[in-house]
């Protein structure tokens, strides 16, 4: 058994808590377990572009800096810092990629947290747990653990922007990316192409101008239904959470009949490796993947 | 066909040094290929296309660059940014023109005008989100 740090971020609390225990059940059968930072705080969502602004790389390097302790009480561990949600892990990419190309960046940092005794010394990695699970565990030993496989789903991966943007945190090719599709295989469904399988979903516009968001997802689910997919494979809970609100918008504001639930993969995984339904919180959901389910008759 | 007469003096000098300061990036770079408009998911809902914003601030036109919707519209999803041929982050540029007014109105979002029942149904993610992009 390796054990994992892992990062969850604000939302695995809170709106995606079936992305978070489906993910950590997945994670005890594969035997590479996420173990929770005790002591996390948020890294901020988005990554800051500015070039003379250090206050909003003070989260993410605190993150780091607590990652790097938790590291050292667990034991089997790797030096890797694990998070499921994209945004996370690309802030966390980005600023650790930046610290330590920069150590004079990383110094005026140090000096913030130095009170704290939470300095960071630039020797972690960041992964997404997608990685672990190419890199690591690999897909022929997660087709090992699939005692259901996901007969008759057809799932079109789609994969946001954040785990493809930008050069340093991305975590597959940017234009032709194959890890949720390998793994979608390895649990026994079908993968359908869509060639906006990174269309950005409009993201935190669902705060101040609704109408940017809904025009993207209208656009990348019929892109998924035109090409017959029943279910969407996401690893953001803001992509997540657009597609499925603003799905179930649309069908009450235009009297759109179709809608195709949004599954994160880890739930797709806990399926297929016979985790009991409950984990997933798929009472959560606007368009309940459970009817889904039962059309396909999976038990 | 019309000219436009463009005044290229102390003010715009120091407007374009700003925004290359915010972003960390030589304005220069762009050869204005529009590549970035291109590709960009949000282009239709922009009063002016990335290439076509980063072309006034070329030309330190800051009236016509602040007025613009583009850098409000943009999504930071960086699809411009890890396909600009001149290796420019575009985003950061969005970015800049962002930080550089907030810094002086600090409230593009008024966070106080949210109605408390849209707060409380919004995942903190999109909040967070939005208030380090859109607040100052």
């Amino acid at each position: 058994m390796v054990n994992y740090s892992y990062f969850p971020g604000c939302n695995l609390k809170t709106n995606a808590k079936g992305f978070e225990k489906s993910a950590i059940a997945v994670s005890k059968k594969l035997e590479a377990e996420l173990v929770e930072i005790p002591n996390w705080n948020c890294c901020g969502t988005v990554h800051t572009m500015t070039a003379d602004n250090l206050m909003k790389r003070i989260a993410p390097v605190r993150v780091l800096a607590r990652s790097r302790k938790h590291v050292e009480e667990l034991e089997n561990s790797s030096q890797d810092i694990v998070t499921l949600c994209s945004m996370c892990n690309s802030t966390l990419k980005i600023v650790n990629s930046e610290v330590l190309v920069d150590p004079e960046k990383l110094e005026v940092i140090n000096f913030q947290l130095e009170d704290d005794e939470e300095t960071y010394s630039s020797d972690m990695e960041v992964k997404h747990f997608l990685e672990i699970l190419r890199d690591n565990i690999g897909f022929a030993k997660i087709a090992n653990k699939v005692v259901k496989p996901l007969k008759g789903f057809k799932v079109t991966p789609y994969y946001g922007c954040m785990l493809l943007h930008p050069e340093e945190a991305k975590i597959d090719d940017e234009e032709m990316p194959s890890v949720l599709e390998n793994l979608i295989e390895s649990l026994g469904a079908e993968v359908v192409f869509s060639p906006l399988f990174k269309y950005c979903c409009g993201s935190y516009h669902i705060v101040s101008d609704e109408d940017i968001v809904t025009r993207q997802v209208q656009k990348i689910i019929d892109s998924a239904m035109i090409r017959g997919a029943n279910a969407l494979a996401v690893a953001c809970p803001l992509c997540a959470y657009n597609l499925d609100q603003q799905q179930k918008m649309l069908m009450e504001k235009t009297g759109k009949k179709e809608a195709i639930p949004i599954f994160y993969f880890s739930q797709l995984m806990a399926l297929a490796m016979g985790e009991p339904v409950e984990i997933n919180h798929f009472e959560d959901h606007k368009i309940d993947p459970r009817i889904l389910l039962k059309e396909l008759k999976f038990k | 066909m019309s000219y436009e007469y463009i005044k290229f003096g102390q003010e715009e000098k120091e407007f374009i040094k700003k925004i290359e300061e915010i972003s960390g990036q030589n304005i220069y770079s762009c050869y204005q290929c529009g590549k970035c408009s291109a590709g960009c998911p949000f282009s239709s809902k922009m009063d002016l296309t990335v290439n076509q914003l980063i072309n006034h601030i070329q030309m330190g036109q800051k009236e016509k660059v602040l007025q613009a919707n583009t850098h409000w519209i943009c999504a930071s999803c960086l699809t411009c940014t890890i396909r600009c041929p001149r290796e420019i982050d575009v985003a950061a540029l969005m970015e800049a023109v962002r930080e550089y007014i907030l810094r002086e109105e600090p409230e593009k979002v008024k966070i106080a005008d949210i109605p408390k029942d849209v707060l409380e149904k919004l995942p903190n993610i999109a909040l967070v989100g939005s208030f380090r992009k859109m607040t100052g």
